[in-house]
């Protein structure tokens, strides 16, 4: 590889407080427009901002998660800008004292652990949404003054599958913490990637190109490599061309990279301290506080299911990187110890019969307690692995049936235990395939597992596997002897 | 006669049932309404509102309930100070729609010690300006002198209380918005600790400078309504976390060390000079001992505050775009238009002046050379009062360097800005200051005395206004306006 990518990841996670952050308004999505707004949030005059404790301590809360630096003096800046979703016309945010300074996110790439450094995490106010009719907008505010932390990533992320894991891993924290919903349909949590490439071995960082605003991690994955792609193309046929710093927006229907806007010059912003906050000043005890009462992070569970349960690493991280599966998970688990089971069935099984619908597990309906029936019933051989898999769709089907009374409903569910049944049609099978115990018989493994699929198919699946093969075993051997 | 009362006499009558607060309240929206055409002090005077409220003060009192400390007393607002459901134009033609959603906090502390907002008065627009005349909507003259302003921005509450049209009024002090228009129109005027009163639901000039302050014929009703006003409030940010203090102001000054910066005065010319160095005499007859103190770092406040001022004020203002609140310009087609024509057409030259001014000294290039130098220099000058209440308790200065001059004559906004040369200091350090009158020029305009202390000494400010009011009582000349019948 004669290229190197290197990303650099903005995260812009809103924060579940119960109110903004600087007003009383509620900070809930998905309302009436303009119903969760107070003065504050629509920037009337005469109106002041004032910090909302919550969003301090849950941004020092992720700042202790990923082991950055919470910096005891911290203060708020303006960045003006003009637009209708902007109340007062400046955002207040953080611009040379965040919150945070460094940290490190831990993440899985393609089966291995990484390290990934953050530069810093800060606080600030989300804007309106503008609203496009036919023949007017209209702004929302209700979004206007949401808490926000956005968490900078050093330029450390050298493949879009880096940048994805990374992204998860941020995601995974912040759930953990309860910092954020982390629901990308309503953007609470929204992808900013710095990209650029250069030849391996160059010191310095070619012009990057900023893409805004992705909500999916299959977007971010393949917008930036898209963008790379892009990048690459354009240095090949112009060996010493110059690609210009731009924002670009990701367009999943063309599935490329658009330019929304030159950087010919740089936005100058104005930043300078907002003067009607005062800035945050936060103790050791404060923090020393919140260290401690820091719930399990993913990192942490999924070395207790690595070390504890027995599981690979790679399902330890499937399972802690999506919170409410990995809460799921271990309320299945005070049934039934089988964790490897259950951690299949969980991210293979149901997690690709939801594949299609876009659904998931945990909002299925279907409780966790049924999938450990279902592996409790594989367990002490009431269904067999194969009516198992029909057991799974017929409860995605009816989310609220228990398997224990799916099987019992259904005849075709019913293992055959009737051994005298079952050895008439080994029997059969036998005398069909006198080749087939030939070839077993000089060493052809591959025959008598035919064999077995044979008897099988003849009681649908409904033999214990077990039974099967012990009869077939005895039967040859003793017809060999 | 009602209005050669103080407002504490006012509230006594009110509270002993000699008056009620509906008699209080006509008797003085007659007086408004008699005078008013000439002075131009109210933007807009809240008839019905008034009186509604002082009917309800007067069943308080009948149901036996205890009244509040303001019980009865008609206030007057300057119009950046908000009264839910009222207009607050701000003396800018951009809000002349505009209804305040929210009551500022002093608003709520007053009617909730049952004083009677009475009306809202003109200022310069956004409180940018020394003489009232920046109000893009309506003049007002100076009690004392028709011709002449009545001093800026809070000319209208310093105008209104003058001409003893109401007792009490507020004024916001940024750079001397309160003592220089209450030194104009010979009354009193408090610019207090910054952080002792809320800013909340005051329109924001300059956030790190702006202060609300009372306005009063005399230093006891400053002391009164400061003792209602001066709260800590959630609301605010910079609110300071100090419980409300003693206005008791009998203490007097024996023995107290007031410092003159006499290098920093060296401009003043001879007739405000005189009435200083008389002023000066009054107090060392008090008790007091003067000094000299070196505040000659002073000479770069007018500086440091026209380009920090201007830095927050062209960010508060931003939000004035035409799109959520306040005039839009009609004939705006699209987004652009409405942000360019809507301030175009909706704000006066000095606002835009200063809106340019503050957007250029934070622009990236040249916010080291000017902005941050300015708050690198506001340091020092904090630094410099700080050095100079070590060896004094007050410090005393003019007011200003003139008394009130004729509406017109000052076109060069330099020269309006040099008005501010002796309050403005004030405004950077965080400091409370008074200006309390002191005398009249051979043309019978007032003069003012500045008094100023450390951060947190408003009492002590005050209470030697109050013994310097006892031996030299200027403010109880009323100005020459016609009677009222």
């Amino acid at each position: 590889m004669e290229w190197e990518t290197v990303i650099g990841l903005e995260i812009h996670a809103e924060l579940n407080t119960k109110s903004k952050l600087f007003s009383v308004a509620p900070n809930h999505f998905g309302d009436e427009p303009n119903t969760n707004i107070s003065e504050v949030c629509t920037g009337q005059p005469g109106s002041l901002p004032v910090l909302n404790e919550e969003v301090v301590r849950k941004a020092v809360q992720f700042g202790c998660a990923i082991n950055g630096r919470i910096n005891h003096f911290s203060k708020f800046d303006r960045k003006s800008y003009f637009y209708p979703d902007s109340p007062r016309n400046f955002q207040i945010t953080q611009y040379d004292q965040p919150i945070i300074s460094g940290g490190v996110v831990f993440a899985e790439v393609e089966g291995t652990e990484q390290s990934f450094q953050v530069n810093r995490v800060h606080i600030e106010d989300d804007a309106g949404m503008l609203k496009h009719f036919s023949n007017f907008a209209g702004v929302d505010y209700n979004r206007a003054g949401v808490p926000l932390i956005e968490i900078v990533s050093e330029p450390c992320l050298h493949s879009p599958k880096e940048a994805c894991s990374y992204a998860m891993a941020v995601k995974a924290i912040l759930q953990y913490i309860d910092a954020s919903d982390c629901n990308m349909e309503e953007g609470s949590l929204r992808f900013d990637a710095n990209v650029s490439v250069r030849k391996k071995g160059e010191q310095a960082l070619r012009n990057k190109i900023e893409i805004k605003n992705m909500n999916s991690f299959s977007f971010l994955e393949l917008a930036i490599e898209a963008e790379v792609n892009r990048q690459i193309a354009f240095y090949e046929k112009d060996p010493h061309g110059k690609i210009l710093q731009a924002t670009y927006r990701w367009d999943p229907e063309k599935k490329e990279t658009v330019l929304m806007r030159r950087k010919e010059k740089a936005e100058d912003y104005r930043y300078f301290p907002e003067p009607d906050l005062v800035p945050i000043l936060l103790d050791e005890a404060y923090i020393q506080e919140i260290r401690e009462a820091l719930p399990e992070l993913p990192l942490q569970r999924e070395r207790r299911y690595v070390k504890e349960l027995g599981l690979s690493s790679h399902q330890a991280f499937v399972l802690t990187y999506d919170k409410p599966l990995a809460d799921y998970f271990e309320t299945a688990l005070d049934i039934t110890p089988q964790a490897k089971a259950l951690c299949n069935w969980l991210t293979v099984e149901f997690a690709g019969r939801f594949k299609e619908s876009g659904k998931n597990l945990v909002a299925s309906g279907i409780p966790a307690s049924h999938v450990a029936e279902l592996v409790v019933l594989i367990d002490n051989g009431t269904i067999t692995g194969r009516i198992a898999k029909s057991v799974a769709d017929d409860m995605v089907a009816h989310p609220a049936r228990a398997p224990a009374a799916i099987v019992a409903a259904n005849p075709d569910y019913q293992p055959v235990n009737d051994t005298g049944e079952i050895e008439k049609l080994v029997d059969q099978v036998l005398a069909e395939n006198p080749q087939s115990i030939t070839d077993f018989l000089s060493g052809r493994d591959k025959a008598f597992a035919f064999l077995v699929g044979q008897v099988m198919k003849m009681t649908r699946g409904k033999a214990s596997p077990q039974v099967v093969n012990d009869l077939l075993n005895a039967k040859i051997k003793h017809a060999a002897k | 006669m009602m209005h050669q009362l103080s407002a504490r006499a006012l509230r006594d009558e009110v509270a002993a049932g000699r008056l009620s607060a509906l008699e209080v309240a006509d008797y003085f929206l007659k007086r408004i309404h008699a005078l008013d055409g000439d002075v131009g002090a109210f933007l807009r005077v809240l008839d019905a509102r008034v009186r509604e409220k002082a009917r309800a003060v007067d069943e308080k009192r009948q149901r036996g309930e205890p009244l509040g400390k303001l019980a009865g007393v008609p206030i007057a607002l300057k119009d950046n100070i908000h009264v839910e459901g009222e207009i607050s134009t701000c003396g800018s033609r951009f809000l002349t729609n505009y209804k305040a959603p929210f009551d500022a906090t002093v608003t709520r502390l007053i009617e909730a010690e049952d004083g009677l907002i009475i009306g809202k008065t003109n200022q310069d627009e956004f409180a940018m300006g020394s003489s009232t005349e920046n109000s893009a909507l309506q003049k007002t003259f100076n009690p004392w002198n028709l011709k002449c302003s009545p001093g800026g921005s809070s000319g209208g509450s310093a105008a209104a209380v003058a001409a003893r049209m109401c007792p009490l009024a507020l004024g916001s002090d940024t750079g001397g918005s309160v003592r220089q228009p209450a030194a104009f129109c010979g009354v009193v005027g408090l610019k207090p600790t910054y952080g002792r009163v809320s800013r909340n639901g005051l329109v924001a000039y300059a956030s790190s400078l702006d202060q609300i302050g009372p306005l009063a014929t005399n230093t006891d009703d400053i002391g009164l309504l400061m003792d209602v006003i001066g709260r800590h409030c959630d609301k605010d940010s910079t609110s300071l976390r100090w419980d409300a203090e003693s206005y008791a102001l009998e203490g007097g000054i024996q023995g107290l060390k007031i410092g003159v910066p006499w290098l920093f005065l060296e401009q003043l010319a001879e007739e405000p000079k005189k009435h200083f160095m008389a002023a000066l005499e009054t107090l060392k007859s008090l008790g007091a001992s003067i000094l000299d103190v070196d505040l000659s770092i002073l000479k770069y406040s007018l500086s440091t505050y026209y380009i920090l001022a201007t830095a927050e004020a062209s960010t508060n203002l931003a939000r004035f775009d035409g799109i959520r609140y306040g005039v839009r310009a009609p004939e705006a087609k699209t987004l652009e238009e409405v942000y360019e024509l809507s301030k175009e057409q909706g704000f006066g030259a000095e606002v835009k002046r200063r809106i340019l001014l503050g957007t250029f000294v934070l622009s990236s290039g040249y916010q080291d050379a000017y902005y941050k130098k300015a708050q690198k220099v506001r340091r020092l000058i904090i630094d410099g009062y700080k050095a100079a209440f070590a060896q004094c308790d007050l410090v005393a200065t003019p007011v200003s360097p003139f008394a009130a001059f004729e509406m017109g004559v000052i076109k060069d906004p330099l020269q309006m800005y040099l008005e501010d040369i002796y309050t403005i200091g004030i405004n950077l350090a965080g400091i409370p200051a008074v200006s309390v009158p002191a005398g009249f020029t051979t043309d019978k305009k007032p003069l003012g005395l500045q008094l100023m202390g450390p951060v947190k000494e408003d009492q002590r400010v005050l209470t030697a206004a109050y013994a310097f009011e006892q031996a030299a009582p200027f403010a109880r000349e009323m100005p020459p306006l016609k009677e009222v019948k």
